[in-house]
């Protein structure tokens, strides 16, 4: 009798082959992106998601042409911080034309294709019993359909606004095997830290992704009156040593910040010479000198 | 997947696969030296975790179509992410039958159960239970229905009354 390897194919179905189309597809538009750039966090409300708006603000002003992926396909919230949640999206024979903010960043989300704001994400399935065994099957491949089938056109970098935890970015690193970099997002306390360390020791130790530099978001507070400077957390709390010999750049908590997000309006083009503004732009320009260098 | 016929010592060919029935796919096999045919039944498990992966029993032959997993498989999409919204200024909006996308066969052929219409053979809606269902939310109502529709099939009830609604509450999602 015949062994396995014996038979010549998996009697028709071409499964590897279906396979291989789909990561050849990736590839094909990963082509045109020079720079990719997954930001993490590992813990939930750090402002990660702001910061990436806000990033892809910065690299764009810059004079780069950037993409973003809102990669937390549950709770997109990108569409909105970037002002573009009314967006249609057009779909071509060759792909699907991403939403653009008014200052020209791309963006592909989850959020423009739901069908109202109360409307979770549901899959098509005969039951939802059991659906823990195939749902996160199916957020990959909605992510790598967001990758490779948005016309991104020529990019210099392409975010990637991964949710929190570190369980997407052994996805995005299969997906995406010549990732550029990591930015890590963290606060001032200890919890937030904690949990950070594993998503570094993930990317940095396992997944051998390089860590561009850990941001550490709303870092203090500076008094819109005065100026002072003041902790936001606790005033004992110091980055970690191992952060601080990548830290990209401390930002800190602006109110202002916060209401941009909720109105799409970019926050570093409109307080343009906002401490936090400043800051975030000069974590840009360590993410371009990084590839740059 | 391979298969063999033991008698022949011969792979097995795929043949056919059935459309989605209460979540499960039948594949056939035949050899091609006896013709002997088997059936493999997948489960609603299965079935979906192969739709997940967006891979087509016995191969497929067509262009993958701009995020056909997404657009095919999210339940709670807006109605233009559907696949006949295809944009005719790029020339790929050309029609075939009926003035439907090109592409909008491929995709029902390949995935869609819910958006065929019921099987003549299902339970009818009493006037009260449609009333009943108009009230569930649009975006999840496709899967509500579909989930009652099976639950009275398989506890025998040719008619879906309000009732077998509360009975079947307890399966879905949805409040109704």
């Amino acid at each position: 009798m015949k062994t396995y390897k014996e038979l010549p194919n998996d009697a028709g179905s071409n499964i590897i082959g279906q396979v291989t189309a789909q990561a050849d597809r990736l590839q094909k538009r990963l082509a045109s992106v020079k720079h990719t750039v997954a930001v993490m966090s590992g813990k939930g409300g750090v402002g990660k998601s702001a910061l990436t708006a806000n990033l892809a603000t910065a690299l764009t002003l810059r004079g780069n042409t950037v993409g973003v992926v809102d990669a937390d396909i549950n709770g997109p919230t990108l569409a909105k911080m970037m002002g573009v949640r009314n967006a249609t999206l057009e779909y071509t024979s060759v792909g699907v034309k991403p939403a653009v903010s008014v200052l020209g960043t791309k963006l592909i989300s989850m959020d423009l294709l739901l069908a109202e704001d109360d409307a979770p994400v549901l899959w098509n399935a005969y039951t939802q019993k059991d659906a823990f065994t195939w749902r996160s099957t199916m957020e990959v491949g909605a992510l790598r359909e967001f990758i490779a089938d948005t016309e991104w056109g020529e990019l210099d970098y392409l975010l990637l606004d991964l949710p929190p935890g570190s369980d997407r970015l052994p996805n995005v690193a299969e997906l995406i095997p010549n990732l550029g970099g990591v930015v890590v997002v963290t606060i001032p306390s200890e919890v937030s830290q904690l949990v950070v360390k594993k998503s570094v020791t993930l990317a940095r130790d396992v997944l051998k992704v390089p860590i561009i530099g850990v941001v550490e978001n709303m870092a203090f507070y500076v008094c819109q009156h005065c100026g002072e400077e003041g902790p936001l957390f606790s005033a004992d709390e110091t980055l970690d040593e191992a952060f601080q010999q990548v830290i990209l750049g401390s930002i800190p908590f602006d109110p202002r910040l916060a209401r941009c997000s909720d109105t799409g309006t970019p926050y570093i083009d409109e307080y343009s010479d906002a401490p936090a503004s400043k800051a975030l732009r000069q974590v840009a320009e360590k993410i371009q000198a990084f590839f740059e260098n | 997947m391979k298969f063999l016929c033991t008698d022949c010592d011969a792979a097995m060919k795929f043949k056919d696969v059935t459309r989605p029935e209460q979540g499960s796919v039948t594949a056939l096999f035949e050899c091609p030296d006896c013709f002997t045919e088997i059936a493999m039944y997948l489960n609603p498990s299965e079935t979906q975790m192969l739709k997940s992966l967006d891979l087509k029993l016995g191969g497929s032959n067509e262009a993958a179509q701009p995020m056909q997993l997404v657009r095919s498989q999210l339940e709670t999409a807006k109605d233009n992410v559907m696949p006949n919204e295809v944009s005719s200024e790029t020339g790929s909006g050309e029609t075939t039958e009926g003035g439907k996308c090109p592409f909008t066969g491929v995709i029902s052929e390949a995935f869609q159960e819910t958006s065929e219409p019921i099987e003549p053979t299902g339970p009818v809606w009493s006037a009260e239970a449609l009333e009943r269902l108009e009230r569930i939310p649009s975006f999840v109502r496709p899967m509500a229905k579909m989930g009652i529709e099976s639950f009275a099939k398989e506890n025998g009830h040719d008619e879906i009354t309000g009732e077998i609604m509360d009975a079947a509450r307890g399966n879905f999602p949805a409040q109704f």
